[in-house]
Order: C-alpha cells, then structure tokens, then sequence
C-alpha cells in the first residue's frame, strides 16, 4: 500500500546523493501550464494532476467522501465519491481521478445522486443499525452522509431473517475499542498505520463481503500515534477505549487548549462535562501538530483526577503532613520564608507556566535570592541560555518538509516528540530526505544512517573529519537536531559546542541565509518560557548553596532529593498532583494542571501560546500564579499584579514574546554564541551519547501526570505483554 | 415647534401616582415613618427577634436615609407604596421572623473585594 521512493524500498543509495549536480534541478518544480475544467459550471483553473475532488473542493464544493483523507495516500475504495462528469458513459470516482482539460463535472446531477445513494445503499445493508449505542453518534460521518446523500428507503429485507453481516471484534490494544461489523472498509486506519505512524501491522484479509480489517495475527497494534486512527475512522469501527460509553459530542463543552506532555505545544481541544475532563482531541495547526495527537497528549487526560492534591497541606509535630486551611498554609510558609532571610531558592518543573514561573521569580528575588532552577538543565559555558537561538528548534517543525539531509544527534524523536517525528517521516517518505542518527540505535518508524552512538564521531564531525561531513556539506537543506536530554551529562558544553561549530560551518556555506541548521528538542513543556523568563538551567546552583526554604513548583523529576538538602530545609511543593515533589514537602500548596488554568506555554519552537481553563480546579486548589501572588502578601511583599492582565504585563516587560500568542519568535546571533562556544574548555566524555526514552514502554508515563494516569499504565502493561508474545 | 410642544404635552400628560407636588410626597414620606415608628415598640414585643426598640429605630432611620436622594416624586411614591406593604405585612405577621430579620442581612457575608480576600474565598 505505501509507496516510498524507489531507491528507498530498493535500499539503494539515494541518486542524488551520487550525482550532486542533479540536485538543483529537481528541486524546481516545473511550471505546468494550467488546465480549466468547470465544476458545476463554475470555471476554475487547476494544475494538471489535481483530482477531481480537488477541483470540486476549490470553487468551495465539498464532495462526500469515506475513504479520502488529504493527508493520505488515495485509496478511491469506498465510491462515495462518485460524479457524473459530461461526456463519460459511467461516473467517475472523485478522489482518484486526475481532471482533464475541459471536463465538465456536475455533482449534483441525477447521476451523481443516484450513484450517492446506491452506494449509500450498499453500504448501510451491511452496517449495523446500532447509532442508539454507537460511540461515534453525533460525530459519524455514515450518520451524516446517509441523512445528506442517502434514499429514504432500502430494499433490505432479510426474509430469510440471517441477519446482517458479522465481523468479530478485534482486541488491539488498552485505546482503541474495535467494532468490525460497522466497518466500512475505507482502510484510512490502514494508510495512517503504514504511512504516517510506520507500523506496518493493520491490513486487509479476504475479497468482497468477506472482507476484514486487522492485524492479520493476534496482537496489539502498539504505536505512540495510535490514537490518531479514531478520528480518521469515519464510523464507528474503531473508537476511544477509555472514553467508551462516556459522553455525546454534543454534551460535552469544548475548549480549546494547548498540550504539555511534551515541547512541541500540539492543540488540543478538551471536552468537558459536569466540571470532569471526558476527553482530548487534536485540534489543526499545520504549523504544529497538523491533525495529529500523540498518544500520551490524547489519553493521559484520566490522570486529570487521580492523586490530585485537593487542599493544602502542612507537617505536624509528628512530621505527618495534614490537610489545613489556606490562611493557615500561606502563614507556615511565610513564617518559614522570613526565617530564611534571602536563603530561599525554586525549582520549576516540566509542567510549570509562565506566569507561575514569572511570580515565584519576582518573589524570590523581592525577598533577595536568585537561586531559580529548571529541572532540566542546560550548559551554562559559552553563551549560556543568553542567547535564545542556543535552546530552540529554531527551524521550527513545519521547517523538518523542507530539509534534505537530518542529523539527529542524541535524541530519539520517536518518544520524545512523536509528532516532529511524524513530521520527519512525511518528509523521508514524500520527500528527497536522509536521515542520520547519532546515538543509540532505535526505531525511529524509517531508516537513517546510524553514525554510532560514540562521541569520538561527534568530535570528528565538528572537524569536518567524518566521512558524513561529505554529505552534510553536499545538502542544501540540512538540519541538525539535538537533543535536549543530553544537557544532562557532564559534558553538555563540549556537545553542544561541538554542534553549533558544526551547524556554523554548514550554514556559512549554505546559500539560504534563512535556514537554519542548530536545533535543539526540548524535552519538557515549560523549558523554553523558563529560560526566557531568566531561570537559571540546572540545580547545581541548589546543591552547591543548599537553601533553608526551596520552592517545588511542580518538580517531580526528583532531581533534588532530601539527601541533597540540610536537615532544616523547609521544603514548599507547588502543584497539582501527589508525586515525588509532594512527598518530600513540609508544605503543599495544591496548584492548577493544564486544562485548569489560563496559562502560557512557549514551545521548543518558540511558540507562544496558552491553554484556557476548561474546568475549575478540584477541591481548594487554585491556579499557580495567584498562590504565589497571596503568598507575596501574607509576606507583606506584595506582588504588583492582581489578575491574569497584570502578570501577563509583567511577562511582556520581561520578554514581549511571551504574549504574542500563536506566534513562533525567530531567534538570532549563531554567529556570536559560536564564537562564545569556542571558550569552552570543557572535553567530551567518553560515555557514549544515550537516550532515555527507547521503546514504547518507556514512552507513556513521563511525567506526574501521565504516571497518574491508569491508562498509561495499561499501555505500558499491554506493551510488555506484547513482547511476550509470540508475533 | 411641533416637537417642543409634542414633549411638553407628553410632560404634562404623566400620571401621578399618589402625590401631586413635592411638598405632597414629603408629607406622605413623614407619615409612613411615623407609622412605622409608632409600630416598632409592638413589632419588638410581638415578634420574637433579638432586637430591641433602639436598634430597630436605627434601622428604619437607616432605610429611609438609603432613598434621601431620590427626586423623582413617581419613584418617591412607589417607595411609600412599598413601605406601607412592608408595614401592612409586618403588623399582620404575615412577615416571620426571618423576614423581619432580613432587614439586618446579618446572614449575608460581604463579598471580598482585595486580592487576598478572593482567594482565600476561591471565588476569583
């Protein structure tokens, strides 16, 4: 079914790659001359190629399709799409055919029509008549249509009373929930599972009406992207396993958000009801996550209301931590702030938004410390997290479609960001693209040229000594993707010096001034706001001055333990969910999670945008920035801000791209932090460059809300149990 | 000039409601105040309420004064109207003691209106 390019399923060396010269000349596209066909007698010009559908779909005539999804290849399977076009004896399926010059295509003629509702017909004589207990009610797209194009009658009439056709269910994993007999043998979720996820494991069995959608042998179809193929389903065959027998799409309330399990910022739409989160869809933005969703985004959502904190809560004389009222906490923990003096410090977590980052900073420093730390951390050499192009995916992720040659460099974007991984394949499959990969080999769903995982290869590429220095100069369009994890290790300087010196080769060669080559993958959702804001990357500042009150907000990685702090320190934890930080803590102020407050988020890209507060938070708990806020004045230090338009001034003061939503800001001076990069002493370790997120089982529970989430766990329950199997 | 005179027939064309002139309305405000206050040593006697004969006097003081600038004769009215509703259901009893008690609205906690009060409130 997928077609890769020729010299790919031959696993022949790319063409171009033996003859550069060849290279400009592809890439042009050739200027076609334009073909006019008339689409129910409106006049539109076309390139030549373009579908029928297409055409149709230009002058803002939307033909009923099943099996047709512009992000997948053609399929021209279901006939739904059928139309008359004037002068051909049979209609033409819409989808597959490419318009000729002239033709004249009429979608609402009586052919059409008749053609629409005898393959409504057909279709609806083997589908179950069981809407009433359907989960795809509402949303339906056979619903739809067969109330749009269908007849008002059927000659189904069973005499024989045998009954409709069965199709026995299939058990394909902990999310997706199969209802065969309502399949109508579109394979989208086929196409979506070769070409977009790359697991090849969904196909078809049998001819005709014996036909089956399956996984051919008994096993589960296990993908990070899985999720995506219940909204590709147009019935209701395969639906939400979690969210089964939940909710109409009509009840529910929609709010449109912004993802945090990962740094990409995918969109999100959150359906609620009766104050609950019942289920998270993807919401468009081609510049981010297209239409797609990762699994953990999706379904993490029912760890929402597990191990929340619902009402602060302080230590005893027994040391037992107990549930008190606000005035009481807010009291504990400024008695224990003015006993610090200025000896106070904060680590800010991978969930933490900018506004609750931008407060616990100006409260910190009013009471005169400036010991604010990430979790994750980055080197501190060089420039530092002074210039902004040293920490971002600064091609952005729509940029991977126009790369030729991707190096990726200690990351496995598979776990870590399963949608620029998608991303990265679209390219691989669709485009002239190679990919490279320095580190531990994985699956990255396409093949790349594995460079080791040695960091004596990343010396010799930052030399030009590598024989793969040949072909990153030879690209027009290279990109070099660093992973975030690897800043953990003692020599996160030497590597990423190592790869910007690498990057400002290439791009002083590159004729494209606009394209740029260092990118770095963010591993958590707050990361970039917080070194916008002026975080300080890294706790070693925390361990080398220990602090007598430290601020958790929502750190959960345990990055610093009990066994790192003195035996007074008064520990704060600032967030929504019972963790590793709340179990440490001497005072817990229970915060808001992501679907719960209006909160910005800047993505690895650098793209600002914000999550609306879908429902209010649970029990006593309260959004983040305004527990700080009262906080600041129970201290008697008030913070001047009293409502979301003042700290989002405050935030503009400090870096006006934090509140320009929806916009990416380019960042700039590659040049300088080379230079800068060129006073790093330090040398690059031995260790080999590793990646924690490997395999699929390690994928879903990373952070405290998707190790909340009961769902999660039995992903990665049925993962390991797939490994046991036989398949 | 059709429209001046138009709206000075629509001016002279409003009903009055009890009163005619402004000493009229005040004479009538005076009366009703006097009924209550002649009313209230039977109110505190009669109606069980934790009140006694001063406080209630503050309290009707207090209720009048809320109106002290209403002009408008109509609305002035009105207010007499309700008063001696007010006074009508009070005597009879048709009004318990809640009610009678619902001119204090001790009951009613004021809403914060600071920051901090808000929050401890989680009503933001």
């Amino acid at each position: 079914m997928l077609r890769v390019p020729l010299h790919k399923a031959l696993s022949l060396p790319n063409l171009r790659q033996l003859s550069p010269a060849l290279r400009g000349i592809s890439s042009t596209p050739v200027q076609l001359e334009k073909i006019e066909v008339f689409v129910d007698d409106k006049p539109v010009l076309v390139e030549p190629g373009t579908t029928v559908l297409q055409a149709a779909a230009m002058v803002g005539v939307e033909i009923p399709r099943f099996c047709y999804h512009e992000r997948l290849a053609v399929a021209g399977n279901c006939r739904m799409c059928l139309v008359e076009v004037e002068k051909s004896p049979k209609p033409v399926a819409a989808c597959a055919m490419p318009v000729m010059k002239g033709w004249r295509i009429k979608t609402n003629s009586d052919m059409t029509k008749k053609a629409r509702e005898g393959v409504m017909e057909f279709l609806l004589v083997n589908h179950p008549l069981d809407c009433p207990i359907c989960d795809q009610g509402g949303e339906c797209d056979l619903q739809d249509q067969s109330m749009a194009f269908g007849s008002d009658r059927s000659r189904f009439t069973d005499i024989q009373f045998d009954g409709k056709r069965a199709v026995e269910d299939k058990d394909v994993g902990p999310l997706i929930k199969t209802v065969m007999t309502r399949c109508i043998h579109c394979t989208r979720c086929i196409r979506f599972a070769s070409e977009v996820a790359g697991v090849d494991d969904l196909g078809t069995t049998g001819r005709g009406s014996d036909m089956q959608i399956g996984t051919y042998v008994e096993k589960f179809f296990l993908s990070e992207l899985s999720g995506n193929v219940i909204d590709l389903c147009p019935v209701g065959a395969l639906t939400s396993k979690p969210y089964a027998f939940t909710a109409r799409p009509w009840e529910t309330r929609k709010t449109e958000s912004v993802d945090v399990m990962d740094a990409l910022g995918s969109n999100i739409v959150v359906a609620t009801r009766t104050g609950e989160v019942l289920r998270i869809l993807p919401r468009l933005n081609e510049d981010v996550n297209e239409e797609w969703l990762s699994d953990k985004s999706r379904f993490a959502c029912d760890g929402l209301k597990r191990q929340r904190l619902v009402a602060p809560m302080l230590k005893n004389e027994n040391g037992e931590l107990t549930a008190v009222e606000w005035e009481d906490a807010l009291i504990g923990v400024a008695k224990a702030l003015l006993r610090a003096g200025g000896q106070s410090a904060a680590v800010a977590g991978g969930l933490a938004d900018a506004e609750a980052l931008i407060a616990l900073k100006d409260l910190l420093n009013k009471l005169g410390s400036e010991a604010l730390c990430t979790e994750h951390t980055f080197p501190q050499d060089g420039s530092g997290t002074d210039l902004r192009s040293s920490y971002l995916l600064n091609n952005k992720i729509a940029g991977v479609e126009d790369a030729d040659l991707i190096l990726l460099i200690g990351t496995n974007p598979r776990y870590e960001a399963p949608l620029l991984n998608a991303r990265i394949r679209k390219t691989w499959i669709h485009k002239e693209c190679d990919v490279a990969l320095l580190g531990p080999k994985v699956d990255l769903s396409y093949d790349y040229e594995h460079l080791g995982d040695d960091t004596t290869t990343l010396k010799k590429l930052a030399s030009g000594q590598h024989p793969f220095n040949k072909k990153l100069s030879s690209a027009k369009k290279p990109m070099i993707i660093l992973g975030g994890q690897q800043f953990g290790r003692q020599d996160a300087a030497a590597i990423l010096a190592a790869v910007q010196q690498l990057s400002q080769s290439l791009s002083s060669s590159n004729s494209d001034k606009e394209w740029k080559i260092l990118n770095v993958l963010q591993q958590v959702a707050s990361q970039v706001a917080a070194l916008d804001i002026g975080y300080k990357p890294g706790v070693s500042a925390i361990r080398e001055d220990p602090p007598k009150v430290l601020f958790l907000l929502g750190a959960d990685e345990g990055t610093i333990t009990r066994a790192d702090l003195p035996k007074d320190c008064f520990v704060v934890y600032l967030g929504h969910h019972g963790d590793q930080g709340a179990s440490m803590a001497d005072a817990i102020l229970p915060g808001a999670t992501y679907t719960e407050k209006q909160g910005t988020y800047v993505s690895t890209e650098g793209r600002t945008q914000q999550t609306l507060a879908a429902v209010t938070p649970p029990g006593m708990a309260r959004v983040d920035w305004k527990i700080i806020r009262a906080l600041s004045e129970v201290l008697g230090e008030s913070l001047p801000y009293d409502d979301l338009n003042g700290v989002r001034q405050r935030l503009t003061e400090v870096a006006p791209h934090l509140t320009r939503y929806g916009s990416a800001e380019n960042a700039n001076y590659f040049a300088q932090a080379v230079e800068l990069s060129k006073t790093v002493k330090a040398q690059l370790a031995s260790t080999p460059l590793d990646v924690k997120l490997k395999e699929l089982q390690d994928f879903f529970m990373t952070d405290a809300i998707s190790r909340a989430s009961p769902t999660m766990a039995k992903c990665v329950q049925a993962v390991l149990k797939q490994k046991t199997s036989k398949y | 000039m059709a429209t001046v005179k138009a709206a000075s027939v629509v001016t002279r064309q409003v009903r009055p409601i009890l009163s005619l002139t402004q000493e009229d309305s005040r004479r009538r405000v005076l009366a009703l105040y006097k009924a209550w206050y002649r009313q209230i040593p039977h109110i505190v006697s009669e109606i069980d309420i934790p009140k006694n004969q001063k406080q209630c006097q503050e309290k009707l003081r207090e209720e009048f004064l809320k109106h002290k600038d209403v002009k408008d004769i109509r609305v002035i009215d009105m207010l007499i109207i309700k008063g001696q509703m007010e006074l009508k259901e009070t005597v009879t009893k048709w009004k318990q003691v809640g009610h009678v008690m619902a001119y204090w609205k001790d009951t009613v906690n004021k809403k914060p209106t600071d920051f901090l009060g808000k929050f401890l409130d989680g009503k933001d």
